[in-house]
């Protein structure tokens, strides 16, 4: 017996045959894929007791309800809340991911820092909060003493009414400078419009959950739009309804968006003519006499007018030719605008975050009041005021008097810009003639990414001698700052949103932090409020709190003071089916500190009550009326001329129509600098609800949900018909160049049948600059070659048929 | 002198030989080795005796008593030291002269130190399992997924999987993955026989278990 080859091959076929009759291969290959989940760096959240905190999303204006899941201290996921008012238990992607912006390390500030090196080279130095706050308001202070303190502006991206946005302002009002500068959005448009037509300037308040008909003029519903957790459950509200009852959408949309592919009736007019499109509609309805004939009459003012220039101009078969949509289709959804029961017209391309057109606006309102639709359930509501307490009067010794006095540098106000209340493109422009500014704030904004014709703006902060960020994340725009004065993460702190945007009913949303702060940052309402201490005099004497949440509360202690509305919540019957009848639920706290701690709770208060129609009343213009005819318009038209024409102030202000058309809702071609020849395309940039393109920047969850179509590796596709495509030699996947006048973009081509031709469709929220490894490098963004010409009278800029030029790559 | 032919039969056995030693160390190592490789043993930190705590016992607990629903339909589980403190609470006195009661008040209610018990069932991080739903709405006895717990005197042995690091009685104590009982394994394919002899075939899908 000897172990030569052949024994031993023998052996070992033995071994081999054993083995296969024993458990241990077919034990290992199960131990060895399940042993793949606890790799080191495979994340497990930790062990803990698990708990729920409910408070509020304050990611944008939406204000949704939510529940955060805890495990020990750890945040491990956010789910809508059912029992909160305004989103019904939906919440978008963004505030699902609301985590990771959270815990993402590689895009937070951990500490203050000061610039070292050359400003922009991303070198950074820890400080305390000490020398923060004392080298900001030494600056501040110097300003003041050197009798210029209208060098200090800010630029604020908070929602305009939350106090956050309400304390930046009064550190202006109160060191002295005008020069307090908000991001545009829809919603200034909207003001703009119910300014000029009803007087108003109330929160937009469209009761869309009550009406059965929904004209949107490319409101992105499905795709982010307004305050989207309750857009969303709204949606979901319309076709739960019995088929009959159900609310009908017709989505005018140049491109085949989520929302346009869930609608009844998808319309897709050329980008730009939305006016031209809404005044065909009006066109029909004055014609075919389809108005409602009391509120025409007896409230409105300009009728004459407009209807004759409707009638003149805006047949359906001039509106074809403008617009592109087939005649009779415009006459078929007037028909059933007219005949639906609670219709309503709202326009905001996309997400509503950018200022849309004045005119335009104007246009599809006037649509609302021929049908008698303001003040009505399931129309656009006059929207009544929340009555939260007023702060004490801001103190202006005579240096801060002498500042407020010195014009805005962005123009807002003057009478070339007389509606507009801020022009973030104007300030780019007066900085980088020479800054008149020597210390810029910046709050919740990263202007550099997220507004048109950004590498403007990037060019422009350049020449401001000293940038204080108070973000707390590594964005765009706090790695040119001088400063960062870091802010929580909106988990991480109190805060309020003053009426979610679009809700119709007065709403007040307060959050409240779900984890104590992970790193060494400060609230920025408490940092303002040192920063005006140290300024010390008449600024400090304007804030006389200890903290934030003293201010807040001030505020607050009106809603009980008004003796009106709720904060407790669970009850059955949504808040909008409540607001005719008024009926109440709860029980009315006994004091203000019962209700601020129910307030603190349930995060909100609403008063769920609206008194509708009132058409003799809620009219503030100067007639009395709605006016079709702006009587605003023509005040500041006139009254501003001092010997010059008419016409001269109206090319100034890139009007191009005449006669009554001016102070009425008209379409007007948006102007361009580039030559149709040279420049064939339309660039039209895309939101989309999975891809923040806002301050916030997207999560790496959401990058997830992009498909490869959409961004593969660092490569962003923009959209483009396969025979707009075709007629440039492009196929799916080409690379090609993006050229407009501002510069030009990288991208790749996706073949999209539901992207109008002629038109190319670009994702929006991509090709960070700063940022962590899941962001940075990631496709482009579309803002850096937008033009941003300017809206006729309103004056922002336009952001939606800038003129491209493709070229294969 | 060996004939050729003979010659050549003893090869042929000598060939069986080795090729049968080869396989029986393998299925010795298969059968008997690897499994003590690839467990370790652990005590747990205290023998709990579950009869000498329970309904039959002088001290009368119900199940329920400790291992019981919170409000919100989650599972206590294994419950924390505070609940033996109701009974154990002055770590000088003794209720029994047990080795295992000395331990319990010195080495945790003295020093108000969790005790740190090794779970059997723990699932894996990426196994959503709800009580609520398999006792309350579906009715199963304890015993079904966790065997007699109720009747254990002495706590068996921890043993844990070198290479998952998940307690031996996931995949159960047999090597072979052989089943007897309900509670012999907690495997994947052992939720799904039963959703699907209950006719819950639905609660199969993935993400029912895999959010």
């Amino acid at each position: 017996m000897e172990l030569d080859r052949r024994n031993f091959i023998k052996f070992f076929a033995g071994g081999v045959g054993g083995t296969l009759l024993t458990p241990l291969p077919w034990k290992l290959i199960d131990d060895i894929a399940i042993w793949t989940q606890n790799w080191s760096w495979v994340p497990i959240p930790a062990r803990g007791k698990i708990s729920q905190v409910d408070t509020v999303c304050t990611l944008c204006p939406g204000a949704c309800g939510i529940t955060v899941k805890k495990v020990g201290d750890r945040v491990v996921k956010i789910e809508g809340r059912e029992d909160f008012p305004v989103n019904r238990g939906v919440i978008c992607p963004l505030g699902m991911a609301g985590q990771q912006i959270l815990y993402n390390e590689g895009i937070r500030w951990k500490a203050p820092m000061k610039s070292v090196g050359e400003r922009g080279s991303n070198r950074w130095k820890e400080i305390s909060w000490e020398e923060a706050i004392d080298t900001v308001s030494a600056r501040i202070r110097g300003l003041r003493e050197s009798g210029n303190p209208a060098k200090l502006a800010a630029i604020d991206g908070n929602q305009s009414r939350s106090s956050m946005a309400l304390l930046i302002r009064r550190l202006l009002d109160a060191v002295g400078s005008p020069n307090y500068i908000t991001l545009p959005g829809h919603e200034d448009t909207y003001a703009m419009a119910q300014l000029l037509m009803q007087g108003s300037d109330g929160s937009m308040a469209l009761d869309l959950e009550n009406s059965d008909f929904v004209l949107s003029f490319g409101c992105g519903l499905l795709d982010g739009w307004g305050a989207p957790g309750r857009i969303l459950s709204t949606w979901a509200e319309w076709v739960s309804r019995a088929p009959q009852a159900r609310t009908f959408v017709v989505q005018i949309d140049p491109m085949a968006s989520d929302t346009a592919m869930k609608a009844g009736l998808w319309i897709a007019p050329f980008p730009g003519t939305e006016a031209a499109l809404a005044l065909g509609i009006a066109h029909v309805l004055v014609k075919e006499k389809l108005y409602h004939r009391e509120f025409i009459e007896n409230h409105t003012f300009g009728f004459r007018e407009f209807s004759k220039v409707v009638l003149e101009k805006y047949a359906p078969a001039d509106v074809e030719k403008i617009t592109g949509v087939e005649r009779g289709l415009i006459s078929q959804v007037a028909r059933r605008f007219a005949g639906a029961q609670a219709p309503i017209a709202i326009a905001g391309r996309g997400k509503g975050d950018l200022p849309g057109s004045l005119y335009e606006q104007m246009a599809v309102h006037a649509l609302n009041a021929l049908r008698g639709r303001i003040n009505k359930s399931g129309g656009v509501l006059a929207a009544d005021p929340i009555p939260l307490s007023e702060w004490p009067e801001v103190a202006r010794d005579s240096v801060a008097r002498e500042g407020l006095d010195k014009a805005r540098i962005d123009g807002a106000g003057t009478p070339r810009y007389p509606f507009a209340r801020s022009l973030i493109h104007h300030f780019s422009e007066s900085i980088s003639s020479g800054s008149p500014i020597d210390t810029l704030l910046v709050s919740s904004a990263n202007p550099i990414h997220t507004l048109p014709d950004s590498r403007g703006l990037a060019e422009a902060l350049k020449a401001v001698p000293f940038i204080v960020s108070l973000s707390p994340f590594m964005d765009e725009t706090s790695l040119m700052a001088d400063m960062i004065l870091p802010d929580h993460t909106h988990l991480e702190k109190m805060t309020d949103i003053v009426w979610p945007i679009g809700l119709q009913y007065p709403f007040y949303a307060l959050s409240r932090p779900v984890v104590r702060p992970l790193y060494s940052t400060r609230h920025s309402g408490d940092v303002i409020i040192e920063l005006a201490k140290k300024i010390g005099g008449s600024v400090a004497g304007s804030f006389q709190w200890e903290n934030f949440e003293e201010a807040i509360k001030q505020r607050a202690k009106g809603l009980f003071d008004s003796g009106m509305g709720e904060s407790s919540l669970g009850g059955s019957v949504p808040v909008w089916k409540r607001l005719e009848k008024a009926t109440g639920q709860g029980n009315a706290p006994s004091s203000f500190s019962s209700m601020w701690e129910e307030l603190k709770a349930s995060g909100c208060w609403y008063a769920p009550s609206h008194s509708f129609g009132q058409w003799a009343e809620i009219f503030r213009t100067p007639t009395g009326k709605f006016e079709f005819y702006s009587s605003s318009i023509n005040a500041v038209l006139q009254g501003g001329l001092e010997g010059g024409s008419l016409d001269d102030r109206l090319k100034e202000m890139g009007i191009v129509a005449r006669g009554d058309a001016v102070y009425m809702p008209h379409y007007e071609e948006a102007g361009s600098g580039a030559d149709k020849e040279g420049y064939p395309l339309v660039l039209f940039p895309v939101e989309l609800i999975n891809l923040a393109s806002g301050w916030i920047a997207n999560p790496p969850f959401l990058n997830k949900t992009l498909f490869d179509y959409q961004l593969k590796g660092g490569d962003l596709f923009v959209e483009m018909n396969p025979k707009t495509a075709g007629q440039y030699g492009l196929s799916e996947g080409s690379r090609i160049i993006l050229r407009s006048t501002r510069g030009e973009l990288r991208a790749r081509i996706h073949l999209f049948k539901g992207a109008m031709p002629g038109v190319v469709f670009i994702p929006v929220g991509l090709g960070h600059t700063a940022y962590d490894r899941y962001l940075k490098g990631k496709g482009v963004n579309p803002y850096e070659i937008i033009e941003g010409v300017e809206d006729p009278l309103s004056g922002q800029p336009v952001w939606w048929n800038t003129r491209v030029k493709v070229i294969k790559a | 002198m060996e004939t050729g032919q003979q010659q050549e039969r003893k090869t042929k056995r000598d060939g069986w030989i080795f090729f049968a030693v080869g396989l029986i160390v393998a299925l010795v190592v298969g059968w008997v080795v690897f499994p003590l490789l690839l467990y370790s043993e652990q005590r747990q930190p205290l023998n709990y005796s579950h009869v000498k705590h329970g309904p039959e016992s002088g001290v009368g607990l119900e199940c329920e008593e400790c291992h019981y629903f919170h409000e919100d339909g989650s599972f206590s589980g294994i419950p924390g030291l505070s609940k033996c403190k109701e009974c154990h609470e002055d770590p000088k006195s003794l209720y029994t002269d047990s080795p295992e009661e000395v331990k319990l008040l010195k080495a945790f209610v003295e020093s108000d130190r969790e005790i740190p018990w090794l779970v059997y069932s723990r699932q894996p991080d990426c196994v959503y399992f709800p009580h609520v739903a398999h006792v309350k709405m579906g009715e199963i006895e304890c015993k079904v997924c966790h065997g007699d717990f109720a009747s254990n005197d002495t706590l068996p042995a921890y043993k844990v999987n070198r290479l998952t690091k998940y307690s031996i009685d996931i995949w159960g104590r047999n090597i072979a993955g052989y089943k007897r009982n309900t509670w012999d394994r907690m495997k994947m394919d052992d939720c799904a026989e039963c959703h699907t002899r209950e006719a819950k075939e639905q609660n199969n899908a993935c993400f029912v278990c895999h959010k």
